[in-house]
């Protein structure tokens, strides 16, 4: 049955006569019942008697509004010059839907972008390319972008979107906490901070930056790259790496590696201590290093000298024995393959992830850079 | 013109082919026109044909919104007002529409200022309508608007009339405009502006949704009887 037609398809066209539709055809009963029943309550008066039209008459012709017309004409002026004072003025208020970018909800205190506070029980703000976010200490914000992932911020923060290419997402956070949840493709988020490019290899992070610039990721889930000039870390989900201006990113290592470990990685990564002085704090690296630890020392091999490299070459040798095709030759002598091949040996992600990344970005910009 | 939504169903179900749609159409809405400018410079005769034109799609707009002793005043009104905006029309061939709008701007005002709300159902047998004859000029058979013979008649009705206004908006204007005014499908729709699909569709529903609350529950009521 068409249920628009209230006819049967088996009916002949020709009988196809809607009489519900315009009267025509073989009359339904039911509906004939209904008309007649229902015919009393139909108009039938005659029509009242209407009183004078005044004609309308064009507008050109009323001297009354010919008058107006210049009234009306500097109202309007008055209403646009208004317009486009408030246009200019706020023109770099977020707005919702204008711009690309990340979209802001307030989470708690009144984060601003830039002069305009986001507050709470509005639809996101948006925060568009070179637009500042900021928290203040009272203050935390949400950051979300469908094809990217969620940011956090939390209070005393400072965040910059820097590019929303089809390429590279990018934002900076010259200081504060960041903590992201990405989704999209890995490599394509990164954070400028003021001592290394933490790219984002598919994965969640949290990224400290104290007021001198220094910095601190912890990754949770997947694996972080942090980068400075041809300075490189990989933290995989459970460990962290520290930065420091100038000298980039430190030696990662797992969370629960012991006190005597971190205390001197750090240490021998970051203080302006004699070569002796080194070579002790990496001694005594080595001896605290357990199985697990093998994710330091393989990024030690490229942050030592020769001699010190033969050491954690042995060392690393028994938590985590070189896969075939590695040789100590290969790998005292920094063979990039080599090295690449015992990385993906100790049970991380693939480091070809990153050396593609490397070859798609290899023009980006680290921070000392600009 | 250009064909519209719904257009190819009803040409089939008419017997009438595109162009005679068409051209029926076009020329209400041109003879509209003709008729509002006419009456816009102040020809009441023009006016007075618009009312008749129009007179009861505005009826039977309001009978699906307010009480039936109401009807006739506000169906009045609805045409003052529209004499004394006339001027505001801009566009002529849409009068219809423009007069809908006023129609149902009048009925809601109506509803507004009986606060508190008078019932809708006051043409209801049990309250308006006495169980002897009312065919002899019975002035509570005139207040509610109708003539019947029988005072089961007026019943049946009054009852009716009150199961299409339980219906959705939609559904109860368009069925009143068929059942009540006798107005058709194609002149539904060139008289309110809505689409011949849609009223057909609101008519097809309406009526199943008509059928289903005058279809007693077990054995037939004097509605049903009525009906039989």
């Amino acid at each position: 049955m068409d249920p628009t037609n209230n006819k049967t398809d088996n009916e002949p066209l020709a009988n196809r006569n809607d009489y519900l539709w315009d009267g025509s055809g073989v009359p339904d009963p039911e509906i004939r019942k209904l008309e007649a029943l229902l015919r009393g309550f139909r108009h039938d008066r005659p029509a009242p008697v209407f009183p004078d039209i005044v004609p309308s008459r064009r507008w050109s012709f009323f001297p009354w509004r010919v008058r107006l017309f210049p009234v009306l004409s500097a109202t309007a002026a008055v209403l646009f010059a208004i317009a486009a004072i408030i246009f200019l003025t706020h023109g770099t208020k977020p707005s919702p839907v204008a711009m690309a970018g990340w979209d802001v909800s307030r989470m708690a205190g009144t984060p601003r972008i830039g002069s305009t506070t986001v507050r709470a029980n509005e639809l996101p703000s948006r925060l568009g390319v070179g637009q500042v976010l900021e928290t203040d200490d009272q203050s935390r914000a949400s950051l979300r972008s469908e094809g990217i992932g969620q940011i956090e911020m939390e209070p005393s923060s400072r965040l910059r979107l820097l590019t929303m290419g089809k390429g590279l997402k990018r934002i900076a956070l010259d200081r504060g906490t960041i903590h992201a949840f990405i989704w999209a493709p890995p490599g394509q988020f990164v954070v400028d901070t003021p001592s290394a490019m933490t790219v984002d290899l598919g994965c969640a992070y949290t990224l400290q930056v104290d007021d001198s610039g220094s910095g601190l990721v912890r990754t949770s889930l997947g694996w972080v790259g942090f980068k400075l000039h041809g300075h490189e870390s990989f933290i995989p989900a459970g460990a962290a790496c520290a930065t420091r201006p100038k000298v980039g990113p430190g030696t990662p290592y797992f969370e629960d590696a012991s006190a005597e470990f971190r205390a001197a990685l750090k240490r021998f990564d970051f203080e302006d201590s004699t070569p002796q002085q080194r070579a002790a704090d990496l001694v005594i690296t080595l001896a605290q290093s357990r199985t697990g630890d093998a994710l330091t020392l393989w990024h030690l091999l490229a942050r030592v000298d020769d001699v010190q490299r033969a050491l954690v070459y042995d060392r690393l040798s028994q938590i985590a024995p070189p896969p075939v095709g590695v040789t100590r030759e290969g790998i005292l002598g920094l063979d990039q393959p080599m090295l690449d091949l015992w990385w993906n040996a100790l049970g991380f992600d693939d480091i070809s992830v990153w050396r593609h990344w490397e070859r798609s970005w290899s023009g980006t910009n680290t921070p000392d850079d600009k | 013109m250009a064909s519209r939504p719904g257009d190819s169903v009803d040409l089939l179900a008419a017997g009438l082919g595109p162009r005679a749609v068409r051209d029926q159409f076009a020329r209400e809405v041109s003879d509209d026109a003709i008729l509002v400018r006419a009456a816009q410079e102040g020809d009441r005769a023009a006016f007075g044909r618009l009312y008749e034109r129009y007179a009861r799609m505005v009826h039977g707009v309001l009978l699906a919104k307010v009480p039936v002793s109401a009807v006739d005043d506000l169906l009045q009104d609805v045409f003052l007002r529209a004499l004394r905006r006339l001027s505001t029309l801009r566009e002529s061939g849409s009068f219809g529409a423009w007069l809908v709008t006023i129609a149902r701007n009048l009925a809601n005002d109506y509803h507004r200022r009986a606060l508190p709300e008078e019932p809708l159902a006051d043409d209801a047998p049990d309250s308006h309508l006495p169980d002897h004859d009312l065919g002899g000029g019975d002035p509570r058979a005139e207040h509610s608007g109708a003539k019947y013979g029988t005072a089961e008649h007026a019943a049946s009705a009054a009852a009716i009339l009150d199961a299409i206004r339980s219906l959705p908006d939609a559904y109860r204007e368009t069925l009143i405009l068929r059942l009540v005014e006798g107005l058709t499908g194609p002149e539904i729709a060139a008289r309110t502006g809505l689409t011949h699909g849609s009223v057909r569709v609101n008519l097809h529903r309406g009526m199943e949704q008509l059928r289903a609350k005058l279809r007693p529950p077990a054995s037939g009521g004097q509605l049903e009887q009525e009906m039989r």
